[in-house]
């Protein structure tokens, strides 16, 4: 495990919690009762099959998706269903599975949508700050964001939202549409940096075994419900988890451990 | 009663009948059809000129104070026959712009314009339509057998209008409540699936504005030969208008509400400025009588969009159920143990050698990103192929390039020994080649049962001509697919929801819904999309041993899948794609060996 | 020859009208995603703004200016109250279309049952005439062309190099995602809206002026124009609508020199038709705010 939570130098995160949260769309609610907890600089995945509602779980926090019933906690204050850019301003840093950038406009119109927030004065620096993470993006900053390749797209979408210094990110399957190598990358390199400057990170992700080794906790989802819930360690030590999450490698013998 | 009464009232009943035809017309098209067709009252102005060129006596007879075209002097009824030969001949170039690809608003504006430009034409051109003077002094019909004037004429044209109404009513309903009707209905409510379900938009589209213009043109022939006038200005756009809001009120996706309409908009606005006193400046009064029209359809729309008289949920089930003397008799056809025996439609194509299906080299773009990229894949028959890939991987695009969803950028895929990679949608769904859609795609405003029964294939009654054929032509056709449908929906647990909105059920419902719909079209090559998200594993599990089952009689099935376990039990072969590539195929455990399948997925 | 420079110079004037309104309507579709038929109903409805103003004295350049504010109120008014709520509840886009259709009959009607039916013309004068090469125009039409290439200037560079037009173009392309960027997006589409009514407004005024005389339902062919400017462009496209509306400006006074002033707009109408057919989603072929 890289860099344990309270490793980190200044804690400048918050925490972000749930309590017995319930939502969904059309009064159907898709995610039940679910009670989770991010502390900052802590790494928290969400693994689970398709439609388990794990987008659904993060699109309800940051204002997306109506919150039915339960609570929604940012550093310790209720903010259930408070509104998306209420989020941003209170710096929570969401970034959706697709419709993640401004497909018609350039790749430095993204940013400074990105930026939308700050002062005029501090959006360069800051779009340079975050061309230092991401330098590929410097080469295509008149670019449409709708040519980008998918590795390209999703490092501006999170440089988008890299630019505000969130205090907590919010990503939603960032390695989906990316080449394994990309994916491992860009898992390993930056979103565990993300915690390192000491912000809260929740991540839903497919790779589950990929996103283990970054995570410090992890929540595993089933049919909107919180199935099970450890660390890393606890969770590959479950033969339940490594059947049902991890293609149920043991079953028929593993070839590659 | 008066005179005068009696005349006004059988005036009304003239009135009455014109906007009802009229209204019937476009509550075919909007109503049951979805299409919003802008254009309408252009029907009806082409039919009321007909009639009117038709009955007159040549433009040299009468001093040539008009001029038209024709003037054959035509004794009645082949003026009016004629109105509505042209009214529905006037709808063939406006498939044109409805046709397969052009829907919804767009299609809308186009017709709206269509409608705005011929106004425009027969407002200037004088040497065809007189320009705005129009024409006048037409021939009434039987002129001189009945004098016009007598009130003898005025009730018997009245009672022949409302005749002619009342015919139409029971001939659309006719078609309305069959098997042609239903596939109007589903293209209303879907009609990219009511496509991949074999359902001809073009032709769907066509009749229905070829039989709302014929309605329309009967309408205008039947109005000019009472008032022997045919003035362009009483055909602009904003008729358009209050014919819909005639049927928006009344209640769409049902006749009658057109009809109720009719007399309450159109016929009811009418009268009503007639008992108003002539308050304020001359043209207030029509003015504020279109004010109401605008408030009409826009508080309508908000507080009561189904209108007075709602779509009516159609009990086909219960009714089944009924004629068969009760419930148990049903039910006990089908053992709720078994897989459903659902045989594919042609049969025998097991055993025809060969895969069922290839694809060479297929390519597919979406969305400007190449989504499929180089595919070659063979589907052996009788197999039930598992799909997988990480998100973005390509799946759901090939899926759609196999059904014709999505166009292929080059690469051939060949079906059956056939070349299909041009084929439209429709028609690779009847050769057998069905899929389904990963988002909820079920026909809302058709219950359950009725949604399955929209995907059976070669229905007697879902022809424009069986359906005229009633009820007896196609009725026991039917009652064997209630019964097929009825087998599946105890299979699915859903045999009480059968006749519910479909739209009114869970998401889990649906989902069924849509598996159960296109096993009732007796693919032989069934394509589904994620099928399993949001089932409960239990029946997840007992879905996958039915599919097997049909396998194993002979369909072949393609099936994305995210769920890892559900491939290891029931997939053989599986199919790995990754980036719009195929990675790997080979049966779960053959994959589990691969290490560059396992990176870029199982691991993943 | 001398007759078809000169129907070209009629058609720019035509062209810069259509440009103001096309771009208004293009914009406001982009941001809205409302099909705002009732648009039409909306610039007349600011032209007898401007005529009551004119009436009291005024210069109907000064009424242009109250024209434009209260097309922006109005505009504003529509969408706010009328179309988007019908939008949260998940009314079809084609209902939407036909709530706006019931909003361009009360607006068109409640002016006609106001002011009667009889057309009415500004009190102004046409200035004098200048000749460029064979071109002879207006003093007049030369400040509605001015105008008009001042609002494409001044729209391009408020799209392109402010803040608050590029969120405007991020709110047309997802609204969500300009949400997450702290985005009010609630505030963009009002401001969206008093914008693009203002250009409406104006669009009314110049119409007007160009007309000679107008009245209550005198912008309903006009509002066919829009349309097949728009959809040459592609909806939501503000740079495909002022090409749009240059090519269909020309296009139908060009022709109505050639056929006869009476089917002027018919050609516009089949551009628009085949376009439709052939290409629903205009040249420029997306449909948000590029």
């Amino acid at each position: 495990m890289s860099g344990e939570p309270g490793a980190a130098p200044a804690l400048r995160g918050a925490a972000l919690e749930t309590e017995l949260l319930s939502a969904g769309y059309a009064g159907r609610p898709v995610v039940q009762e679910l009670s989770i907890r991010v502390s900052p600089g802590e790494v928290v995945s969400v693994v689970g099959p398709n439609g388990s509602g794990k987008s659904t779980l993060l699109k309800s926090l940051v204002g997306v998706v109506q919150v039915l019933s339960g609570k929604v906690i940012w550093d310790g204050a209720e903010v259930t269903n408070w509104t998306p850019d209420a989020a941003a301003r209170a710096g929570v840093g969401y970034v959706p599975q697709v419709d993640d950038v401004f497909a018609p406009l350039t790749v430095r119109e993204n940013l400074e949508m990105g930026g939308y927030l700050l002062p005029r004065r501090a959006v360069p620096e800051r779009i340079t700050h975050v061309l230092e993470v991401f330098p590929q993006l410097g080469r295509m900053l008149t670019r449409k964001a709708g040519r980008l390749s998918g590795g390209e797209r999703k490092m501006l979408a999170m440089g988008r939202v890299l630019i505000l210094e969130p205090r907590a990110f919010i990503l939603d399957e960032p390695t989906a549409n990316l080449a394994p190598a990309l994916a491992l990358s860009l898992l390993d390199e930056h979103v565990r940096q993300l915690s390192a400057t000491g912000a809260s990170v929740l991540i839903v992700e497919q790779r589950a075994r990929a996103v283990l080794a970054i995570s410090d906790r992890t929540y595993v989802l089933t049919g909107g419900r919180c199935q099970m819930e450890g660390t890393p360690a606890e969770l590959t030590a479950s033969p339940d988890f490594v059947d049902t999450f991890l293609g149920g490698r043991r079953r028929t013998g593993d070839p590659q451990e | 009663m008066s005179q005068s009464t009696l005349f006004y009232l059988a005036n009304l009943l003239v009135y009455g009948g014109v906007d009802a035809i009229a209204c019937l017309g476009l509550s075919m098209q909007f109503g049951i059809s979805g299409v919003s067709n802008f254009g309408y009252i252009i029907f009806q102005a082409a039919g009321a000129y007909t009639a009117a060129i038709l009955a007159l006596p040549p433009d040299t007879a009468n001093g040539g104070f008009q001029t038209y075209i024709g003037g054959l002097g035509l004794p009645f009824p082949i003026p009016w026959i004629g109105a509505a030969v042209v009214g529905g001949l006037v709808a063939l170039p406006f498939t044109l712009l409805v046709g397969r690809r052009l829907t919804g608003q767009v299609a809308a504006i186009g017709l709206l314009v269509t409608a705005v430009m011929a106004n425009l034409l027969i407002n200037n051109f004088v040497p065809l339509f007189n320009g705005a003077a129009g024409l006048s002094v037409v021939p009434q019909p039987l002129h001189n057998v009945v004098n016009p004037q007598s009130q003898t004429y005025q009730w018997a044209y009245g009672l022949v209008a409302a005749g002619i109404t009342i015919a139409i009513y029971f001939l659309f309903r006719r078609l309305t409540e069959s098997p042609y009707g239903r596939s109007l209905r589903a293209m209303r409510d879907n009609s990219p699936v009511a496509d991949a379900l074999g359902k001809d938009l073009l032709s769907l589209r066509t009749s229905v504005l070829v039989l709302g213009g014929m309605a329309a043109g009967l309408s205008g022939g039947i109005l000019v030969g009472f008032i022997t006038l045919w003035s362009p200005g009483a055909w602009g756009y904003a008729e358009t208008i209050v014919l819909f809001a005639a049927v928006i009120i009344g209640g769409t996706g049902n006749h009658k509400g057109a009809i109720l309409g009719a007399v309450l908009v159109p016929l009811g606005f009418e009268e009503a400025t007639r008992f108003i006193p002539a308050i304020g400046a001359p043209g207030l009064i029509p003015a504020l009588q279109w004010v109401a029209i605008g408030l009409l359809i826009v508080t309508f729309l908000w507080f009561r969009p189904q209108g007075i008289i709602p779509e009516p949920r159609r009990r086909i089930f219960a009714k089944a159920l009924a004629a068969r003397g009760g419930g148990p008799v049903l039910r006990a056809t089908a053992p709720s143990t078994s897989s459903p025996r659902i045989s594919p439609s042609a049969a025998e194509p097991a055993n025809q050698p060969g895969p069922i299906l290839t694809t060479e080299a297929l390519e597919v773009n979406f969305g400007g990103v190449q989504a499929v990229d180089g595919v070659s894949i063979q589907l052996e028959r009788s197999r039930l192929t598992g799909l997988i890939g990480p998100n973005g991987a390509g799946k759901s695009t090939l899926l759609s390039a196999l059904a014709g969803t999505a166009t292929a950028a080059s690469g051939k895929i060949l079906y059956q020994g056939q070349d299909v990679t041009t084929e439209h949608t429709f028609l690779r769904a009847r050769a057998g080649l069905v899929r389904t859609f990963q988002l909820a795609s079920e026909f809302k405003r058709l219950t359950v049962v009725e949604n399955l029964l929209a995907a059976v294939p070669d229905q007697r009654g879902d022809t424009f001509r069986g359906a005229l054929r009633g009820r007896r032509f196609w009725g026991k056709e039917e009652g064997t697919a209630i019964e097929r449908a009825a087998e599946l929906m105890e299979q699915f647990g859903l045999i009480d929801y059968a006749d519910t909105f479909a739209g009114n059920l869970s998401g889990g419902q649906r989902r069924l819904v849509e598996i159960m719909r296109a096993l009732m079209a007796q693919p032989q090559l069934l394509l589904l999309d994620e099928p399993m998200a949001g089932i409960h594993p239990t029946l997840a599990r007992k879905i996958g041993k039915s599919l097997q089952a049909l396998c194993a009689e002979g369909m072949t099935i393609l099936l994305v899948e995210h769920e890892l376990a559900f491939m290891d039990e029931f997939c053989e072969p599986v199919i790995v794609m990754a980036e719009g590539r195929v990675l790997a195929e080979g049966t779960m455990a053959e994959l589990r060996g691969q290490p560059e399948v396992v990176e870029a997925y199982l691991v993943g | 020859m001398s007759l078809f420079i000169a129907s070209i110079g009629f058609g720019i004037v035509t062209a810069s009208v259509l440009a103001i309104a096309s771009v208004g309507f293009t914009v406001q579709f982009g941001v809205t995603d409302v099909l705002n038929l009732a648009y039409a109903s909306v610039m007349i409805a600011c032209a007898y703004i401007a005529y009551l103003v004119n009436q009291t004295g005024q210069s109907v350049w000064l009424a242009m200016v109250v024209a434009a504010i209260a097309g922006g109120v109005i505009s504003l008014v529509i969408n706010k109250y009328i179309y988007a709520p019908f939008q949260r509840r998940g009314t079809s886009p084609t209902a939407v279309v036909i709530v706006s259709l019931g909003v361009l009959l009360i607006i068109e009607f409640t002016i006609q049952a106001m002011e009667g039916a009889a057309n009415v013309s500004y009190t102004m004068s046409q200035g004098a005439t200048y000749t460029l090469g064979g071109l002879t125009l207006t003093g007049v039409q030369l400040v509605i062309i001015g105008l008009s290439l001042a609002f494409m200037v001044g729209l391009h560079l408020l799209l392109r190099y402010t803040r608050f037009g590029k969120a405007m173009r991020a709110t047309a392309a997802d609204r969500t995602l300009a949400r997450n960027c702290g985005i009010r997006t609630d505030r963009v589409i009002t401001l969206a809206c008093l914008i693009t009514g203002a250009l409406c407004g104006v669009a009314g005024t110049v119409f007007a002026i160009n007309s000679g005389s107008f009245g209550a339902t005198s912008a309903d062919l006009f509002l066919v124009l829009i349309l097949a400017a728009v959809f040459l462009g592609g909806p939501g496209q503000p740079y495909g609508a002022m090409l749009g509306a240059l090519v269909i400006g020309v296009a139908t006074e060009v022709s109505a020199v050639f056929i006869t002033s009476d089917y002027k707009y018919v050609s516009a109408f089949v551009i628009l038709l085949v376009i439709l057919a052939v290409r629903p989603r205009g040249i420029f072929n997306a449909g948000t705010i590029g």
